[in-house]
């Protein structure tokens, strides 16, 4: 897929490049919004990456100017404005996703797969995990035909780890994701470790659940791919 | 300003004209009688003088003689004996001409007069003419002309009265036009600067300075905003930035232990400068009423959700979170995500401030049409002087409490101030703290 990340912070944006290289994206980048208008003018992008605090251009203007340009991209916004109007103002415009500054890549990448997702409208497949199934689409894990009994906390948690599976994700990538940003202060890597305490307790009544791995010292991974 | 009834501007100026008027009626009133006395006797004297001329003329012109035969006088009176004229022979030499007030028998009755007495000669015989008046019409005149005054009196206060009264109020409808503008003004971007329509020059210099200052002040919050904003974004940018290379560092494979768990170190670090910025970000964003209060939820909902996310954490650390949520109240106009925050950080503070075994109690009740929702720890409690610095920034009881930046409190202070709810902590050392929010009736 073909990505424009439209970013003024030219480290930033060489980073989200590599990032997203690495995932098998093809990123373009552009460093002004002149720049940007022109480059969405000529290419067909799948997504562009939009930065909205560029300085010579507004980028809510630039926003509207590729949406009627280039219609089939899907627009996900990124930005240090946290205002509660941008992201307003930038969702009613068209724009797919906002995504505040800092952000986890991962989570850059996650969402980028959701609005994909939605756009072609395809169902994840499900997911083999030793004696475990991930419904993703139904929200379910399953283990021998029973199905086992999570929170809505401890699925979004094991999801977000299967969706990213064989990348280890640190405590606080996790803690990002679940809680979001207004309980920032309150961040406490200890709150994950008991969730995952937790979820490995119920895994274990089913079956042992090796691929659910810590990482030490940096967080956690599922690994598919080497089965037991 | 204590102590003193607050009065409208209009009503004040209207009792000073009611209570000036009642004063200069009453010295009116007091002096009136003499007044009128004064003038009365005034007028009876030049009747009485304007009566002697008359007679004079008459007999300059048809002599002495018709009135007064030798040894005779003549005496002449009305049917009521309100008046009387009178000319006598004397004997005396001098000159008289004087008003006194002397008393007549007439018809064996005795009454009281004002006369003139008046001398005059002819051919060498003096006279003495005498123009009389009754004290008792005198009076009665007077009387007359005082009732009358006394109505016209009263008709002048009350039309006098009500159009000042009128013309106060409508003199000052600019005023009050002014002080609606004012009301109800959280923002200075919401006032109104159409100018208030008066040709009063006080009035309209008023409201041109209080545009002045609105606009300013307008200006100035923006700038503020502006300035958050911008901030933000300097701060965030060499973050993002930071945070995408140790990230995307840590995402190569070829990493030994040391040096993927000192990346890890390092982006809790980063971390923990982001999470500093936000909050402080957030606090910024709340005093300046950049968050939305559009939600309506109820309170005991939003409790169970965060006892809900709060006890995985609590069983760990074998803590019981009990609640007792009887009372339940619906918040309107409020910012539910906020709202939530600031529970959500005074709850997990007593837990975290709360020893293994100890339990967490998060209550509702109503106490005197107040809504108060409590949180009660069995922690060590807090000192008088920890009591006081609690809900200022960056000031964490201990060190080792947990990673939080030690803001989360004024954050929830600052939340609190913004949905109008009064925060109160109660702690005895060794056995407990107690927040109390307690909800202003609006919500």
């Amino acid at each position: 897929m073909n990505v424009l990340i439209v970013e003024d912070e030219r480290s930033l944006a060489r980073e989200i490049a590599d990032f997203l290289k690495s995932e098998n994206f093809l990123c373009d980048i552009a460093n002004t919004g002149t720049e940007a208008s022109e480059k969405i003018a000529i290419n067909l992008y799948d997504f562009v990456l939009l930065d909205l605090g560029l300085p010579d251009y507004n980028g809510i203007d630039l926003l509207k100017e590729a949406k009627k340009i280039n219609s089939e991209a899907s627009f996900i916004i990124i930005t240090a404005r946290g205002a509660v109007e941008d992201k307003v103002k930038g969702l009613d415009l068209g724009a797919d996703d906002y995504l505040p500054k800092p952000f986890a890549l991962i989570e850059l990448l996650s969402r980028i797969n959701a609005v994909a997702r939605r756009k072609f409208n395809v169902t994840n497949p499900d997911v083999i995990l030793g004696d475990f199934t991930m419904q993703v689409h139904a929200r379910k894990l399953i283990c021998k035909e029973t199905e086992v009994d999570l929170t809505k906390k401890e699925y979004d948690l094991l999801q977000y780890l299967v969706l990213n599976s064989n990348k280890v994700l640190t405590r606080q990538q996790l803690y990002e994701h679940i809680w979001g940003n207004i309980l920032d202060d309150q961040y406490d890597s200890n709150f994950i470790d008991v969730h995952i305490k937790n979820l490995r307790k119920k895994l274990n009544l089913h079956a042992p659940s090796p691929w659910l791995e810590t990482v030490r010292g940096v967080g956690y991974r599922v690994s598919t791919g080497h089965k037991e | 300003m204590t102590g003193y009834p607050m009065l409208k501007l209009k009503f004040k100026l209207s009792l000073f004209n009611l209570l000036s008027k009642i004063v200069f009626t009453g010295m009116f009133l007091l002096l009136m009688p003499y007044i009128i006395e004064r003038i009365n006797l005034k007028y009876v004297d030049n009747d009485l003088v304007q009566k002697r001329e008359q007679v004079l003329s008459l007999i300059s012109d048809i002599g002495i003689e018709p009135f007064i035969t030798s040894d005779s006088s003549f005496g002449s009176f009305n049917i009521l004996k309100e008046e009387f004229i009178s000319i006598e022979r004397i004997s005396l030499e001098e000159d008289l001409n004087f008003i006194e007030e002397s008393s007549r028998l007439i018809d064996d009755e005795e009454i009281e007069y004002r006369v003139l007495n008046y001398s005059f000669k002819i051919d060498d015989q003096p006279y003495l003419l005498e123009v009389g008046k009754s004290l008792e019409s005198i009076s009665a005149t007077g009387k007359n002309i005082r009732s009358v005054m006394l109505v016209f009196l009263a008709f002048i206060i009350i039309i006098t009265f009500v159009t000042d009264t009128q013309y106060t109020r409508i003199l000052l409808t600019p005023l009050e036009r002014i002080k609606d503008k004012l009301k109800m003004i959280s923002d200075p971007s919401l006032f109104d600067n159409a100018p208030v329509k008066t040709n009063t020059s006080d009035f309209h210099k008023l409201d041109c300075a209080l545009c002045e200052v609105m606009e300013n002040l307008g200006t100035l919050f923006q700038k503020e905003k502006e300035i958050t904003v911008n901030i933000s974004h300097e701060l965030m940018t060499p973050i993002s930035v930071l945070r995408s290379k140790l990230e995307n560092l840590l995402l190569k494979e070829d990493l030994n232990y040391d040096t993927s768990a000192k990346l890890e170190d390092s982006l809790k670090t980063l971390h923990r400068l982001q999470s500093l910025v936000n909050s402080l970000l957030m606090i910024a964003r709340i005093e300046s009423n950049q968050y939305l209060r559009e939600d309506s939820f109820q309170l005991r909902e939003l409790l169970k959700d965060i006892i809900l996310e709060l006890d995985p954490i609590a069983e760990d650390a074998d803590i019981m979170i009990r609640n007792d949520l009887k009372d339940d109240i619906l918040m309107k106009e409020a910012n539910r995500s906020l709202v939530f925050s600031m529970f959500y950080n005074v709850a997990n503070n007593a837990l975290k401030n709360t020893p293994t075994g100890g339990n967490v109690l998060i209550s509702t009740s109503l106490n005197q049409e107040k809504f108060i929702v409590a949180i009660s720890d069995t922690g060590r409690g807090l000192t008088e002087v920890q009591k006081e610095t609690l809900f200022s920034r960056f000031k964490t009881r201990d060190k080792n409490s947990g990673e939080g930046t030690g803001i989360g409190l004024a954050i929830a202070k600052t939340i609190a101030d913004f949905h109008k709810i009064k925060i109160s902590v109660a702690s005895e050392l060794e056995k407990g703290t107690t927040f109390s929010f307690t909800f202003s009736g609006n919500s």
